[in-house]
């Protein structure tokens, strides 16, 4: 990167499954303010504004027109982004891209989902192509149940292990003020949950949240003179799937998919070789269990095969050596246009130490994140407290 | 006093005109008016791509031959679905339980996704079943991926 970058702020609503209180300004703007807030500036501060949501989850389209007031971004340049799922890490990553060419020094970058107001499922059911495969589509839960079949029956996971997965994702969010699903619950508890599609029950899987996140990236000298703690942005990679190619579903492929071709060349960037022992946190996106299960292998945490083993372990915990998803993560909380920026944002607290009760018992001085989206593609990032380390 | 909230319901319905392009084209009219499935050879690492496509994404090159595939294959993935999703090509919720699958049909390196015509029971379906597309009858047969009714197994499951 030309220049060096650096998160100075953020902030996040609250989540939830209703919002009525507010529209879909009003909620933005709680995050706007708060990441403001959070950096101790006003919107003279800012540069640019880079706002990003799901195409028509809300009904309405160019929402950064709608929400030119609310986001701050009214007379000042800025762009709206969407890519699906992936859509708030990208931003992340477009916001460090126009700071670190030197465009902009403040750039203000916002993703929400208001998913109450819309069909979700109707809307993704858009994203199938309509002559190939429309007809069975819906649904991310039937592609995440055969990634599960797969694993069980490749590895001889059980259904124990995605409800361990569960399990710590909800008791996480009981520590997370912000997250959605603060559920005290057990294994039985998740085993006993619905059948949605085998081998995925209902608490498998991910909500559907209200929400919204907004951070504030800058230059090096920015970030020096006005931020106590900085969280710098070391790297960052986007990998795609093919369109059509349903090979990620076999657990046991040997093609270079997304989220290992994505993983490795975030990894050669950096140097890392052994990424348990080199970041101190992760904050992946796990629509579902046994995904997170799987990113466990492609992140190369671990041996392939034996992803299900770290949760058994428990690894994986808050308290764990290789902590996963401390804030609860996208089982607990999916607002989807904010999800892929939460997991950037909570990495962030993790280094800076403000993750409050969630924050890892340790010292954290890199952090990685993932995002998932679209026809499966991920946007991955690595933070970090200092820059010479 | 409480303020009143206002929360309109209202529906998008849009019509639109989907347009196959050349390549889905020939391989939507093969399976329709001669039940048979066709993939395209990339010239560069030789993949036999389905449904066929411009380009090979891993070479950047335009595709070139086209190779019949055959009608048999192997279930790399599946589950059995319990929730009532809607079809969004009729806005009817699909009977469940039901299972559907990816089959990697012999001669084609893409999976294809579907319908498996087994008993809903995790007992009598497994990654690595050999199946059988079972096509609609051609009167019935639109030039879509519905003209695939489903895949059965092959001889006793």
């Amino acid at each position: 990167m030309k220049r060096k970058v650096a998160i100075i702020g953020g902030g996040q609503t609250y989540h939830a499954s209703r919002r009525h209180d507010v529209n879909q300004g009003e909620m933005v703007n709680e995050a706007v303010r708060a990441a403001l807030d959070d950096a101790q500036m006003t919107m003279d501060d800012v540069d640019a504004v880079l706002l990003g949501n799901m195409e028509f989850f809300e009904g309405c389209h160019m929402t950064d027109c709608w929400l030119a007031d609310a986001t701050g971004a009214y007379g000042k340049p800025g762009l709206k982004i969407t890519t699906g799922g992936t859509v708030g890490a990208t931003e992340v990553v477009a916001g460090a891209h126009h700071v670190a060419s030197g465009l902009f020094d403040r750039v203000l970058v916002i993703g929400f989902e208001k998913q109450e107001e819309g069909d979700s499922s109707a809307i993704l059911s858009g994203v199938a192509h309509p002559l190939y495969g429309r007809s069975l589509a819906g649904a991310a839960v039937g592609y995440f149940a055969m990634m599960g079949a797969s694993y069980m029956q490749a590895y001889g996971a059980r259904e124990e292990h995605s409800a361990m997965v569960a399990v710590k994702a909800r008791q996480n969010a009981r520590k997370n003020p912000y997250a959605h699903l603060k559920l005290d619950i057990t294994i039985q508890d998740v085993l006993a949950s619905k059948m949605l599609a085998y081998p995925i029950r209902l608490m498998d899987m991910c909500p559907t949240s209200n929400g919204a996140c907004a951070m504030i990236l800058a230059d090096e000298k920015t970030a020096k003179d006005r931020c106590k703690k900085p969280v710098w942005f070391r790297a960052a990679e986007t990998a795609h799937n093919e369109q059509f190619e349903l090979t990620w579903r076999d657990v046991t492929t040997t093609k270079p998919i997304f989220s290992r071709v994505c993983a490795d060349k975030l990894y050669k960037k950096l140097g890392v070789e052994n990424p348990a022992a080199f970041f101190d946190v992760f904050e992946i996106y796990e629509p579902a269990t046994w995904a997170e299960l799987v990113w466990y292998e492609d992140l190369g945490l671990c041996k392939r095969g034996e992803g299900f083993r770290l949760i058994e372990e428990g690894k994986t915990e808050i308290n764990g050596a290789i902590p996963v998803n401390p804030s609860g993560g996208v089982l607990s909380t999916n607002a989807i246009g904010a999800t892929a920026m939460l997991r950037v944002w909570e990495a962030a607290l993790q280094i800076r130490g403000d993750a409050g009760e969630h924050q890892v018992p340790k010292d954290v001085n890199w952090a990685l994140t993932t995002a998932y989206g679209g026809t499966n593609w991920t946007v991955m990032t690595a933070l970090s407290k200092e820059w010479e380390d | 006093m409480e303020q009143e909230l206002i929360n309109i319901p209202m529906v998008v319905d849009m019509p639109y005109r989907f347009a196959a392009g050349c390549y889905l084209a020939r391989f939507l009219t093969e399976l329709r008016d001669n039940g048979k499935f066709f993939g395209i050879k990339c010239p560069n690492c030789g993949r036999v791509q389905m449904p066929p496509r411009i380009v090979c994404a891993a070479c950047h090159v335009k595709n070139g031959e086209w190779v019949e595939i055959s009608h048999e294959g192997t279930l790399m993935g599946f589950s059995i679905v319990h929730l009532p999703l809607t079809d969004p090509t009729t806005g009817q919720p699909h009977k469940t339980p039901y299972t559907y699958g990816i089959v990697r049909l012999d001669g084609a390196d893409s999976f294809i996704e579907h319908f498996i015509e087994v008993e809903p029971d995790i007992a009598k379906v497994w990654v690595g079943m050999r199946v059988r597309a079972v096509l609609r009858p051609r009167e019935q047969r639109t030039g879509d991926l519905n003209d695939i009714q489903h895949f059965a197994p092959i001889g006793e499951a």
